[in-house]
């Protein structure tokens, strides 16, 4: 593994989506500081789809938040979409997730007290969009996402492959431009994860949405286009996923 | 779509949201039937005294108040009632003469309370009249007859027929006695007014104290139902006019003046009930506070991952605070559906105490009967609806307020 916590984005458009310089998070534990990310670099270019790798602790979700603007760093700087964090206040903060950024959790997240539909719908609402085009909207994308005929069962209804399925679409449905997906395939079976792989590949190709994933499924990783390897709160890997997997970088 | 996620959330858990909205609406329905309960006494022991007594607005002489006395007259009484019952909202009038004395009979003497009255009018009026337990009540035509207090009977050894000795002072201080016969016993369940008072004729009244044939020392005035008692105090004032006020020394009082014990007997019981309605509301609104609470707190993650998504903390708490109007609308409206008619029903009906109370019930030394009738009043069910429907709505404040520091963290983990 080449030790390296700077990288640069491959993105086909030459437009940077998601942009970490010398990013350090650290908490506090009492009397114990804990570094989850220690001065990460990284640049993602527009219409990526890329993977983060790692054990359990090195910083993997801690990454994610700060790119999805759910919380801030310590010391460094980070770009969505042009951008830069740190000058938006915490209202534009809100509409930055709201308009440009998707996120796909791996327990789902669901609301319990909305069906799929409403679900997928509910961002569509925050965006004050009427509610005949979102139902279209939303229609649409359920169909896409293999989901017709179960618009209206609420989340406890559904198997959890379909449940992720209405996430993906909820994170697709106000059209961002980047999805941050946290172990999208750890609570689904096999056969489930590669259908969702598959699905989140086809919206890539199709709408050219940059992806980044947090993972630990193999799966992921190979049908990623660039894998990161972070280890203790630093990027020690970044390259083609056959690679890094190989152990060529 | 937050109406909606509102109403789901209410119902999530069934049971903790039918607990809290049935009891806002118990509790609501406790305070609505106890408030219009007391209104109902309030409304019977005003009515009893205002009738047994001076009315709802008096008409005395300025000085009477300060110092009772039978000098202290109304004079032209027959030309002011006329006046007054030219006003629209008089139902009655009734010419009193109160003076003191000293009953005697062979087994002793007591002093006594003793009323002139118009035994026509009394009969209309007063609930006197139909307290009668021996003999009958005065007619018109009676002379030197008296009804008297069954504890005075007792006390004098009457019964109806019997001899009884007033002895008083005239309005120039001569002492006067006059022989009167028993014509009835009353009993009201008071000891103030079976144990001292007499009432007699108001011509036999003015023999006893000297008085002239217009004189009285009260004109007492009752209002028709459905008119407003405190603005009838301005409208006879007006009728009688400033001039005749002031050429015949008079007051114009409202009952409050007039039986101000009684005034500030309601004033002191209606505090206590309000604080115990006030108690009663604020167990309500406690346990409507911890359903919140609650639901805000086993909820954070779900409140983080709706921030994440990019709802606004503003949003967030309104979702909260739509979830407690919800809770509040339904609580209260049953509420005051469920104490409207259980209040509605005593109104009607009465609810008959005489079981509890075999010796009759007194309150600030005047009798009620023993089947007391609520008084529901739309405007205060409204006043206090509303006043629980808001006091619940700024009570979410506080879970609205938490609901809206969740962290989008939270959510994303």
């Amino acid at each position: 593994m080449i030790s390296q916590s700077s990288c640069r984005g491959a993105g086909g458009s030459g437009r940077v989506m998601l942009r970490l310089a010398s990013v350090t998070k650290e908490y506090r534990d009492g009397e114990v500081v804990v570094r989850a990310l220690r001065g990460v670099d990284l640049e993602i270019g527009a219409g990526e789809f890329v993977a983060m790798a790692g054990p359990s602790g090195s910083g993997k979700s801690t990454l994610l938040h700060i790119a999805g603007a759910l919380d801030r760093p310590t010391a460094g700087s980070v770009e969505v979409d042009g951008h830069d964090l740190a000058t938006l206040s915490e209202r534009e903060l809100a509409r930055l997730r709201r308009d440009r950024i998707g996120f796909v959790f791996q327990s789902y997240n669901l609301i319990p007290v909305l069906t799929a539909a409403e679900n997928a719908e509910y961002i569509l609402m925050l965006q004050g969009v009427a509610a005949a085009a979102r139902r279209q909207r939303v229609r649409e994308l359920l169909a896409e996402v293999g989901l017709t005929g179960l618009e209206d069962r609420y989340p406890r209804e559904l198997s959890g492959g379909q449940q992720q399925r209405v996430a993906i679409a909820r994170s697709l449905a106000s059209g961002p431009a980047l999805v941050l997906a946290d172990e999208p395939t750890a609570n689904v079976d096999t056969a489930t994860a590669d259908s969702l792989l598959d699905l989140m590949e086809r919206m890539h190709h199709q709408r050219g949405v940059t992806f980044l994933f947090s993972t630990h499924d193999p799966r992921v990783m190979r049908r990623s286009h660039r894998l990161l390897g972070l280890v203790d709160g630093r990027i020690e890997g970044d390259g083609a996923p056959a690679d890094l997997l190989d152990g060529r970088l | 779509m937050i109406a909606r996620m509102a109403w789901r959330n209410l119902w999530r858990r069934k049971r903790r949201t039918l607990i809290t909205v049935a009891s806002i609406s118990l509790g609501l329905a406790c305070v609505v039937f106890f408030l219009s309960l007391a209104e109902g006494v309030y409304a019977q022991l005003v009515d009893d005294a205002v009738r047994m007594l001076a009315g709802h607005v008096t008409v005395e002489h300025e000085s009477y108040r300060d110092a009772p006395a039978v000098d202290l007259v109304v004079a032209d009484a027959s030309s002011l009632r006329r006046r007054i019952e030219g006003v629209e909202a008089v139902a009655a009038t009734k010419l009193l003469i109160a003076g003191q004395g000293i009953a005697r009979s062979g087994r002793g003497a007591v002093g006594v309370s003793i009323v002139g009255v118009e035994p026509q009018v009394e009969a209309k009026t007063s609930p006197l009249a139909r307290k009668m337990i021996a003999g009958r009540y005065l007619e018109s035509g009676d002379e030197s007859l008296a009804v008297i207090g069954s504890a005075l009977a007792e006390r004098l050894g009457l019964t109806p027929g019997n001899k009884l000795v007033i002895a008083s002072n005239d309005r120039d201080g001569n002492l006067v006695e006059r022989l009167f016969r028993v014509s009835g016993i009353f009993k009201t369940g008071a000891e103030e007014i079976d144990g001292y008072l007499v009432e007699v004729r108001l011509a036999d009244s003015r023999g006893l104290f000297g008085l002239g044939a217009d004189d009285v020392t009260q004109l007492g005035v009752l209002v028709r139902p459905g008119y407003d008692p405190a603005r009838l105090r301005e409208q006879l004032a007006a009728a009688i006019g400033d001039a005749e006020i002031g050429r015949l020394n008079l007051a114009v009082r409202p009952w409050q003046e007039v039986i101000p014990e009684l005034a500030a007997f309601i004033r002191l019981d209606r505090v206590s009930d309000h604080t115990f309605q006030a108690l009663l509301v604020v167990l309500v609104l406690s346990t409507i506070l911890n359903t919140l609470v609650m639901a805000v707190l086993e909820r954070e993650r779900e409140l983080g991952v709706m921030l994440a998504l990019g709802t606004s903390r503003g949003r967030l708490a309104t979702l909260v605070l739509v979830e407690a109007a919800i809770l509040a609308a339904i609580g209260c409206t049953a509420g005051l559906a469920l104490g409207g008619a259980v209040s509605g029903l005593v109104q009607v009906y009465g609810w008959d105490l005489s079981s509890l109370y075999p010796n009759g019930m007194t309150l600030s030394g005047l009798a009620l009967s023993t089947t007391i009738h609520a008084r529901v009043s739309a405007h205060k069910l409204f006043v206090i609806g509303a006043l629980v429907f808001a006091a619940t709505v700024i009570l979410a404040l506080f879970p609205a307020f938490r609901a809206a520091r969740v962290s989008a963290l939270e959510g994303a983990r």
